[in-house]
C-alpha cells in the first residue's frame, strides 16, 4: 500500500509541486479529513478493545454482529443528518419507533391473520408498506407544526416523543406482541435473514465496478467543466484502497461461517451428510446491514445530487437566502421529516424483525443514539454542515464502543459514563477542528 | 417550590380532616369497605401487566368492599410521582397503593401521606421505610425457582445471567436468589460472579450483565455479545423477566442454540408461555397479579379503616399464591436494615408440565399460548 502511495506522487511531481505532509496529501485527493480522522479513531477503538478482549473483537463473527447491531441506528441517523442540517431536531424518532413497530407487530400477528391466516406471503411487504405509510404520514404531521405554524421542531418532536410512547403502549394496552411473520423476521437478519456468501462477494464486485465508474465519470465530467484535475495517483489511490475496503469486509463477512446448530438443520433440509468438522458455509451480508447500504446510498444521492438535497443544505446555510431565492423553505421542511418518518419506519421494522417481537418500550433513548450518532459523524448542530456516510460512521463508533465494552464486561452504568464522555469529545474536538480552518 | 407545596397542603388537610370525620363510623369493621377512597399510584403504565391483571383486581376487590378506586400515573418518572401521591391526596384518599419508580426517592411523599395520618401500602417494590406496608411477591424466591429450574437441567457447565436494571432493587434480588439457589444446589461455595472463574463450583459464570430499562433489545445484544466471547459455549441463560428472555432466545435463535440452551424468565407474558409450549424457554416464574392486586386492595381498606400495620390479615383465598408465612402481617427487615410490615406473596415456576395454571387463571387464551405449538406436543395444547 504504502509502495504505490510513494511511487505515484514521484509519477505526479512533475505535474506541479506536491507537499508531502499527510494533510498535503488528504488535499490532493480531496479527502474530508474529518471523515478520515473519524476512520482513524474507529482504527483505534477496534485496536484497544481486540487487545483488552485478547483478540475476540476484532474475529469476523464479532464483526458480523456489530455491523447487524449498528444497522438501526444507522438507518434513523442518515435522515437525522437532513434534519439537523434544516437547523432541526427530532426527539421523537424512539417513539415513532415504538409506534410504528407496534402498528406493523399487531399488523402482521392480529390483524392481518384474521383475514388471511398467519404466514401468508405477502404479509411482510403489506406490514412494510403500511408502516412506512404511517412513517410518512407522521413525520409529514410533525413537519407541517415545524414548518407551517412555527412551532419549534424542539418542542414539536419532544411532544412527539411523549404522544407517540403513549400511543405505543395504548395500542396494545402494553403488551408484548410476538412471534413476527416468518418473512418479516427476514429483515432482521438472524438465522435465514442473510444474502448468503455468493451474493456477498457479487455485491462486493458491483460496489468495486461503481467506485471505479465513479471516478472515472467524475474525471470526464471535470475535464467537460474545465475543473482542476484531481491528480492521477490520488484517483488510483482512492479507488485502490476504496476496492481492497470493500473487497476486505466481503472477505470478513464471508469468514463468519454458519453456526454449527444452523448448519446442521441447513444439512438435513438439504439432504446432505453432516461432515465431522462442520459444514462453512458462509452467512453472507446480513440483511439489516444490506438494508443499511442501501439506504446510505440513497440518501447520499439524495443529499448530494438531487435539487431537493440541495434545497436542504442551502436552507440549513441560510434559510433567509434561501427563501428569498425561491426554495419552497416549508415544503422542503416537512418533506425533511417525512423522511426522517419513513427512515424511522425501515428502522422499526428491522428492529421488531431481529427481536421477533414488538414492545411498547422498544426504541427507548434511540433518539438520543442516533442524534449522537449524527454528531459524532459531524453534523453540526448549527445547521448547514453533515454528510450521510459520517453519520453512518459515527452510528458504527457508538455501537463498537457498546459493544465493545459488552465484550471486555464492562456493566450498563459505566457503558453510559463512556458513551457520554465520546460524545462530548468528539464535538469538542470537531469545534476546535472548525475553529481552526476560520 | 415550598410555597407552592404548602398551598397544595392546606385543603389536603382540610380534606383529610372532613373523611375521617366521615369515615369514623364504618372503622368498626376493617373488613366492610365504608366509603373510602382508595387512591393507587402507579408509577408505569407501560408495562403490560399492571393494566391488564394487577388494576383490574385491586378495582374489583375494592368494588367487593365498597372503597373507590382513583388513580394516577407517573411514566417513568420518580419526580411526577411525588406530584401524584399529593395529588391523590387533595382528591381525598383514605389510603395509598403506591407502586414506587424508585424506592427511595418516594419517600418524601411517603412521609408527607403519613403526616395526614394517611396510610401506605407499598405495592409490588419496597419502599424503605417502616411507614409503608410492604406488599409483594417474594422476588428472592423468583431468583431462587428460575435458577432451580434451570439447575435441574443443566446442573453443570456455562452460565450467563442477564440481569434487570441496575437503579431496580429487584434486580438484585432476583440475582441474590439466583446465587442462593445455585450455590445451594451445587454445594460450593461461589460466589458465581466472570471475575471468579475458579469459584471451585461446576457452574461457570460466563457472562453477567445489568440490562438499562430491562430493555429486550439491549439484552438481545449482550447475548450476542456473551456467545461471541464464549465462542457458543453456554449451557443455560438465567434472565431475570420474560422481555430479556425473549431477546436471549432471539439471539439464540440466530445461532440455531434456541430450544437447547434453557433460559429462564419471569412474569408470565403471552409470547414467554408461548415460548415455555414451544420448549424455547424452559421456565417462566409467574407471580399471579390478580392474586397481589386482590391483596392489596383488602390491606388498604383494613388500613384504611384504622387498623395497624401488625394487625392486618389476608382473609381472601389466594390460592397458589397464599404467603408462605401464613396470613398475617410480618417483619421484613431490608437490605437498607429497616424494618418493616410486610406479606410476601408466593410466585410459581411454570414449566412445560403446568402450563394449564395460567390457561384455567385466564391469565392467557389457548390461542395465545398454543400459537405455533404442534399438537399434543405439551398437555395445556391438546
Amino acid at each position: 500500500m504504502s509502495d504505490a502511495t510513494t511511487t505515484d506522487v514521484q509519477v505526479d511531481e512533475g505535474d506541479k509541486p506536491q507537499r508531502r505532509s499527510p494533510a498535503g496529501l488528504l488535499r490532493s485527493m480531496e479527502l474530508d479529513p474529518r471523515l478520515f480522522g473519524m476512520l482513524i479513531a474507529l482504527a483505534v477503538i477496534w485496536i484497544v478493545f481486540n487487545i483488552w478482549s485478547d483478540g475476540t473483537f476484532l474475529t469476523p463473527r464479532n464483526l458480523w454482529n456489530l455491523s447487524v447491531q449498528t444497522a438501526v441506528v444507522g438507518i434513523m441517523a442518515t435522515g437525522m443528518v437532513m434534519v439537523i442540517v434544516t437547523r432541526n431536531i427530532d426527539l421523537s424518532v424512539g417513539s415513532m419507533l415504538a409506534v410504528i413497530g407496534m402498528f406493523m407487530a399487531l399488523l402482521q400477528a392480529e390483524w392481518l391473520p384474521q383475514w388471511f391466516g398467519f404466514d401468508q406471503p405477502y404479509t411482510w411487504l403489506i406490514t412494510l408498506a403500511a408502516g412506512i405509510a404511517l412513517g410518512a404520514a407522521i413525520g409529514a404531521f410533525q413537519g407541517s407544526i415545524v414548518a407551517y405554524l412555527g412551532v419549534p421542531a424542539f418542542i414539536v418532536t419532544l411532544g412527539g416523543l411523549l404522544v407517540w410512547r403513549g400511543v405505543a403502549w395504548w395500542m396494545a394496552s402494553g403488551r408484548t406482541i410476538a412471534p413476527m411473520d416468518t418473512n418479516f423476521q427476514l429483515l432482521g437478519g438472524g438465522s435465514r435473514g442473510t444474502i448468503g456468501g455468493t451474493w456477498t462477494w457479487v455485491l462486493a464486485g458491483i460496489a468495486c465496478v461503481g467506485i471505479v465508474g465513479l471516478l472515472i465519470n467524475g474525471r470526464r465530467r471535470r475535464r467537460k467543466f474545465e475543473f482542476t484535475l484531481r491528480p492521477v495517483w490520488a484517483d488510483v489511490t482512492i479507488g485502490l484502497v476504496g476496492c481492497t475496503a470493500v473487497i476486505a469486509s466481503a472477505w470478513v463477512i464471508n469468514s463468519y461461517p454458519m453456526p454449527p446448530g444452523l448448519a446442521r438443520k441447513y444439512a438435513e433440509e438439504n439432504g446432505i451428510v453432516y461432515p465431522e468438522g462442520g459444514l462453512n458455509i458462509p452467512l453472507g451480508l446480513a440483511n439489516p446491514v444490506l438494508i443499511l447500504i442501501v439506504v446510505g446510498l440513497i440518501m447520499t444521492f439524495v443529499a448530494t445530487r438531487v435539487s431537493f438535497g440541495r434545497y436542504v443544505f442551502a436552507i440549513g446555510g441560510n434559510p433567509e437566502a434561501a427563501d428569498l431565492s425561491g426554495i419552497k423553505t416549508r415544503w422542503t421542511i416537512v418533506r425533511v421529516f417525512m423522511v426522517m418518518g419513513i427512515l424511522v419506519a425501515i428502522a422499526a421494522a428491522v428492529q421488531t424483525a431481529r427481536l421477533n417481537a414488538a414492545t411498547s418500550g422498544l426504541g427507548q433513548l434511540a433518539e438520543l443514539y442516533t442524534i449522537a450518532a449524527a454528531v459524532i459523524g459531524g453534523t453540526s448542530l448549527a445547521g448547514g454542515i453533515g454528510t450521510i456516510p459520517g453519520a453512518m460512521l459515527g452510528a458504527l463508533v457508538a455501537q463498537s464502543l457498546q459493544s465493545g465494552m459488552v465484550l471486555i464486561g464492562v456493566d450498563a452504568p459505566v457503558q453510559d459514563i463512556v458513551v457520554g464522555i465520546v460524545l462530548v469529545v468528539a464535538v469538542a474536538l470537531d469545534s476546535l477542528y472548525r475553529r481552526r480552518l476560520k | 417550590m415550598f410555597k407552592s407545596r404548602l398551598l397544595v397542603l392546606l385543603p389536603v388537610a382540610a380534606l383529610a380532616l372532613s373523611a375521617c370525620g366521615g369515615s369514623d363510623t364504618g372503622s368498626a369493621s376493617p373488613a366492610a369497605g365504608g366509603d373510602y377512597t382508595i387512591g393507587v399510584s402507579w408509577n408505569n403504565f407501560n408495562e403490560p401487566r399492571w393494566a391488564k391483571a394487577d388494576e383490574p383486581a385491586i378495582k374489583a376487590q375494592l368494588e367487593a368492599l365498597g372503597a373507590k378506586y382513583i388513580s394516577t400515573d407517573a411514566g417513568s418518572s420518580a419526580d411526577q410521582q411525588l406530584t401524584d401521591v399529593e395529588n391523590l391526596i387533595t382528591q381525598g384518599a383514605d389510603a395509598l397503593i403506591i407502586l414506587a419508580q424508585d424506592g427511595t426517592a418516594i419517600k418524601p411523599a411517603v412521609q408527607s401521606a403519613t403526616d395526614q395520618g394517611i396510610p401506605v401500602v407499598a405495592y409490588d417494590r419496597l419502599i424503605e421505610d417502616p411507614a409503608a406496608f410492604y406488599l409483594t411477591f417474594d422476588n428472592v424466591e423468583v431468583g431462587r425457582l428460575q435458577a432451580q429450574a434451570i439447575y435441574e437441567l443443566v446442573p453443570e457447565g456455562n452460565y450467563v445471567f442477564i440481569k434487570g436494571n441496575q437503579a431496580d432493587a429487584n434486580a438484585d434480588f432476583l440475582r441474590g436468589g439466583q446465587e442462593e439457589a445455585l450455590l445451594a444446589a451445587s454445594g460450593c461455595t461461589g460466589p458465581l460472579t466472570p471475575k471468579n472463574p475458579d469459584s471451585g463450583c461446576a457452574i461457570k459464570n460466563v457472562g453477567e450483565s445489568y440490562t438499562d430499562n430491562w430493555d429486550p433489545a439491549t439484552a438481545q445484544t449482550n447475548m450476542e455479545q456473551f456467545l461471541t466471547q464464549n465462542n457458543n459455549k453456554v449451557d443455560a441463560v438465567v434472565a431475570s423477566n420474560d422481555g430479556m428472555a425473549g431477546g436471549v432466545v432471539a439471539a439464540l435463535e440466530a445461532q440455531g442454540l434456541a430450544g437447547q440452551v434453557p433460559v429462564s424468565g419471569q412474569d408470565g407474558d403471552a409470547p414467554a408461555l408461548n415460548r415455555v409450549a414451544l420448549g424455547t424457554q424452559a421456565v417462566d416464574v409467574w407471580k399471579n397479579a390478580f392474586d397481589l392486586g386482590t391483596a392489596a386492595a383488602e390491606i388498604a381498606v383494613q388500613l384504611a379503616g384504622g387498623t395497624a400495620f401488625q394487625d392486618v390479615s389476608i382473609t381472601a383465598d389466594l390460592g397458589d399464591s397464599a404467603p408462605a408465612a401464613g396470613s398475617d402481617a410480618q417483619s421484613f427487615t431490608t437490605p437498607g436494615g429497616v424494618d418493616v410490615w410486610s406479606i410476601i406473596l408466593t410466585p410459581v415456576a411454570i414449566t412445560q408440565e403446568n402450563l394449564n395454571l395460567p390457561l384455567d387463571a385466564g391469565w392467557i387464551t389457548e390461542a395465545e399460548l398454543c400459537q405455533g405449538v404442534k399438537a399434543g406436543s405439551v398437555a395445556a395444547c391438546p
